[in-house]
């Protein structure tokens, strides 16, 4: 392309360098149009969300984890964020006729902490708790497909050991998504680790964390998927009292649309909700089992007795 | 920058443009600020002739200088306070949003800057029955609870759609896309993105998300978009008298003390400035929705003073059902 | 012919005692007679602003024809900088009978920041309590010009148009310009990686005001946002201190400058918690240095905010 001198000097100059932003752009989203507030509340309609198994936390967001959203989910080791991230993957594979998404998910591991045992446990409860369910023919079909085979065929599973293969990942996942439209959730588990282990230059970090969040926001809306982001704790000393606060920073908490933060209250687990758009901060109880994650008041004797 | 082109201006012919351009003079600044003989020998044209075209080019392209006397009346006659809706962030803002002005929200995660943004949103769609273009770079924008927001206020269906097909979402998530849409907004695309009715409010949640990322590093690109972007909001607000909403981060100063984001270069481009905080310190699951706003920076009232905010307040009929469940919650 | 003796310090003394000269021999050099009588005409009418705030300038230090004031504030200023401003451009634009000067001010906004709703407050307050009435208001508003430039390149076209107005408005004695750093960044993008480039604009803004101020004898104020070089926010704020103090903009600008102007809020009663809003008011420190050749001068004075605008201390 050619240009006469009056033209160039009259181009913004910013406007070459977003020339290579804009062909990035994903053709199924347009930027450019305006979309009134009825259209959105439409297609957040449309999208639906995905349950978690835990009738409260459900409630609590209001039916269950939004798709298009980014949530984070904060907690100590061993507090359960990972059996909720997997729940979230088999759930998301919940069949249409059950009142499901029945779409696939992406599952990026940067710890290593994801379990095949765990996810194939989680997977037979929740297979066995729909066939149970399955009451008229068209669901009794649809359990013939849904079994553990296929559930664990709907994961797709990334690993990343360190913050560069992440972003590299991430980057490349807008084709993943165009070549599997049926993805509608990501999971990354944890964006903490390695953006804490291998990044010493706090300002920088800040900095590629940001452009990670926009990232990935941008994927959720633009490819209508549900982002499941995970992330340690760490404790700051405020008013010489040590608090556990979540990690990256401050800056990173304007990440996720909903945070979710989940803790050891003396011998419950509670799953805080502390930031939410369309929630007042709650707090539910919950407890992870052997077939996942459950609401704490429901043991597992009850489930027993409704099979 | 404007370069110089042929039939800018009467006498400013090919001939005449091409041997300019070969004495160096490109643009109308060359040709405003050149030595005019100089420049009339060296292309061999009058100097008179060329004199003509200066004065030509500088009357087109020159800001002119009005009266303040008349810039005062103009402002009176256009300058609209729009409430937001919700009593104690119009006490602090002295009766509401200021059109014509950049007005800004800080605050740590969930402090409630997206509320305030939803709030005011609906209560100038329905309340106000104007429009409102809400730009979302954090993908924090969530229809259903305006729907939620909306139904505390109506309960009429068609009030509500009415309401919510006001209010115009742009999702742009670089700064690239943000300068871009604000400076087409600004050149006259405000009145086409609202389909010809009047907008009132703009609204951008958040502006440090997309721009705090460039910043930083080298810093120039960043700066330079920043300041783009900071003043198609500041023309946009003048031009077209909308209320302008931004929302920023906050920062931790080497004391620890809060402050917003962006640093001192954008510290001048809102007008007002709030700063949004949780009122219980302890981190976790007290729920509460009240905030307190602090006022750090106004024209109009004495800064620092500091009120309680209810987030709640948009959705006034919900809050005594879901006071009373927390009591219960207590009780039991 | 008083108007040259009011100057007689100004930096251009060189060009002043030619004038007396001539004034004495009745020109006795026919060539220059003309060049001479407009000249004579121009200094007799512009007003010299040497004592528009004798609180914040040193003594006999109140700036000249031909002087320049920039501006710039530390930390996050909540407007102490502007407030300033609107002090000085107030105290021109007012009448005589409610203590201004009584001239005309030019006003150009190139952050669109110009509040002319507290602009009017503060006038408005400083001439109830001299007794004046709304039409005396008006008069002061009519003697301000505004213009708002959004580039640089505008900015200096709007300048090159500004000796029409200089001509055309003998009592134009005040060019405020609010900032004359507004344009940094998008200059320093536009222009690559050469930095002439980048400076290029502002440069020969600044030229063409250093002409425009030995021709026309007016003053201008400038203000000057402060950069933050380490731009994250958790920069040291002591070290960081000296360095954003420090001049930024092009070199032409730095030698125009004759008088700096350093505005910085005080830490202290800043923080005072609860109790009336009189004690919440912020205080403001101001350091006015005189960098010409003549001498080296400076005067520290402070100021608080009020609903009347700028109080000195």
């Amino acid at each position: 392309m050619f240009l006469t001198l009056p033209s160039i000097l009259e181009k913004w100059p910013c406007q070459w360098s977003s020339g290579a932003s804009g062909r990035r752009a994903s053709p199924s989203f347009n930027a450019g149009e305006a979309v009134t507030a009825l259209e959105l509340l439409q297609r957040e309609r449309e999208c639906g969300s995905i349950t978690t198994f835990s009738s409260q936390l459900d409630h609590a967001l209001k039916g269950g984890l939004p798709v298009g959203k980014v949530t984070e989910i904060c907690g100590a080791p061993g507090v359960g964020k990972t059996h909720l991230c997997l729940q979230l993957s088999v759930d998301i594979q919940i069949p249409r006729s059950f009142g499901g998404l029945e779409a696939q998910v992406i599952f990026m591991d940067t710890e290593g902490s994801f379990v095949l045992q765990r996810v194939v446990d989680i997977a037979a409860a929740v297979v066995r708790h729909f066939s149970l369910l399955a009451v008229d023919g068209e669901q009794k079909d649809t359990m013939q497909t849904f079994n553990m085979e296929s559930i664990l065929s709907n994961i797709f599973l990334v690993r990343c050991h360190d913050y560069v293969e992440l972003q590299a990942e991430l980057l490349l996942l807008p084709d993943f998504l165009r070549d599997k439209p049926r993805v509608r959730l990501l999971v990354i588990d944890s964006v903490a680790f390695p953006f804490r282990q291998h990044l010493d230059d706090l300002s920088q970090r800040t900095r590629l964390l940001q452009g990670l969040a926009q990232q990935v926001i941008s994927m959720a809306t633009r490819h209508n998927i549900a982002v499941v982001i995970t992330n340690q704790m760490t404790t700051r000393l405020q008013d010489s009292q040590s608090h556990l606060v979540p990690a990256l920073g401050e800056i990173w908490g304007h990440a996720s649309t909903t945070r979710i933060i989940l803790q050891w209250e003396g011998s419950q687990q509670v799953a805080a909700i502390v930031k939410s758009p369309c929630c007042i901060d709650t707090a539910i109880q919950y407890q992870i089992t052997s077939e996942g994650f459950r609401d704490a008041n429901q043991p597992e004797i009850t489930l027993t007795n409704r099979r | 920058m404007v370069g110089l082109q042929e039939g800018m201006c009467p006498g400013l012919d090919g001939g005449l443009l091409r041997s300019l351009l070969a004495a160096d003079v490109k643009t109308v600044e060359d040709l405003v600020s050149s030595d005019l003989e100089e420049v009339a020998q060296k292309c061999s044209v009058s100097y008179k002739a060329l004199y003509a075209i200066r004065r030509v080019l500088l009357a087109q392209h020159t800001a002119f200088p009005v009266s303040g006397a008349d810039l005062y009346d103009e402002l009176l006659s256009s300058t609209a306070i729009i409430s937001t809706g919700n009593p104690s962030l119009d006490k602090l803002l002295d009766s509401g949003l200021y059109t014509g002005e950049v007005t800004e929200l800080s605050g740590g995660p969930g402090s409630g800057k997206s509320q305030v943004c939803f709030g005011v949103a609906v209560h100038v769609s329905h309340q106000l029955k104007q429009r409102v273009i809400y730009i979302d770079t954090t993908g924090g924008l969530t229809a259903s609870r305006l729907l939620e927001m909306l139904q505390s206020e109506t309960s009429d269906r068609d009030e509500q759609m009415e309401a919510l097909q006001r209010i115009h979402v742009f999702r742009l998530f670089d700064a690239y896309s943000l300068r871009d849409r604000l400076s087409t907004l600004r050149s006259g695309g405000l009145l086409q993105a609202s389909g010809g009715g009047s907008v009132k409010a703009v609204i951008v949640d958040s502006v440090s998300a997309v721009i705090s990322p460039l910043l930083g590093g080298k810093q120039n690109e960043g700066m330079s978009l920043m300041i783009q972007a900071a003043l198609a909001l500041k023309t946009m607000a003048k031009d077209f008298g909308v209320a302008v909403l931004v929302t920023n981060h906050v920062t931790r100063g080497g004391r620890g003390e809060v402050q917003p984001g962006l640093g001192a270069s954008w510290s001048h481009i809102p007008r007002s400035r709030i700063l949004l905080e949780r009122t219980d310190r302890a981190p976790s699951g007290c729920s509460s929705t009240l905030r307190s706003a602090t006022l750090i920076k106004s024209s109009r009232q004495p800064c620092l003073i500091k009120e309680e905010l209810d987030l709640q307040w948009w959705s006034r009929s919900e809050r005594r059902s879901s006071g009373k469940r927390k009591r219960d919650e207590a009780d039991s | 012919m008083n108007a040259g003796e009011t100057c007689r310090s100004c930096r251009l003394r060189w060009e002043e005692s030619r004038v007396s000269d001539y004034g004495v021999s009745h020109g006795a050099c026919r060539v220059d007679v003309f060049a001479f009588l407009q000249l004579l005409a121009r200094l007799e009418a512009r007003r010299c602003l040497k004592d528009i705030e004798p609180r914040l300038f040193a003594e006999d230090e109140g700036p000249r024809h031909g002087d320049v004031e920039p501006w710039r504030d530390l930390y996050l200023c909540v407007s102490g900088k502007t407030e300033l401003l609107y002090h000085l451009l107030c105290r021109c634009v007012l009448p005589e009978a409610a203590g201004g000067l009584e001239v005309d001010a030019l006003f150009v906004d190139t952050d669109y920041s110009l509040d002319m709703l507290r602009l009017v407050s503060i006038l408005d307050s400083r001439l109830s309590s001299a007794g004046l009435e709304e039409a005396a208001l008006r008069s002061s508003l009519s003697r301000l010009l505004v213009v708002h430039c959004s580039s640089s390149s505008q900015l200096l076209l709007t300048l090159h148009y500004l000796e029409t107005t200089l001509n055309s408005r003998p009592s134009l004695a005040l060019l405020l310009i609010d900032s004359i750093s507004a344009f940094y960044w998008l200059d320093r993008c536009e222009g690559g990686a050469s930095i002439s480039r980048q400076e290029e604009k502002l440069s020969k803004c600044a030229e063409l005001l250093g002409r425009l101020l030995r021709d026309y004898k007016f003053t201008i104020f400038a203000t000057c946002h402060t950069i933050r070089r380490s731009c994250s926010g958790l920069a040291a704020s002591r070290s960081s201190t000296l360095e954003a103090d420090r001049p930024y903009l092009c070199r032409p600008w730095q030698r125009l400058v004759t008088h700096r102007v350093l505005c910085s809020r005080q830490e202290a009663e800043n923080h005072t918690a609860g109790g009336s809003r009189e004690e919440k008011r912020q205080v403001f420190r101001v350091h006015c240095s005189s960098s010409s050749s003549r001498t080296k001068a400076s005067r520290i004075s402070s100021f608080c905010v009020t609903d009347a605008g700028v109080q000195f201390i």
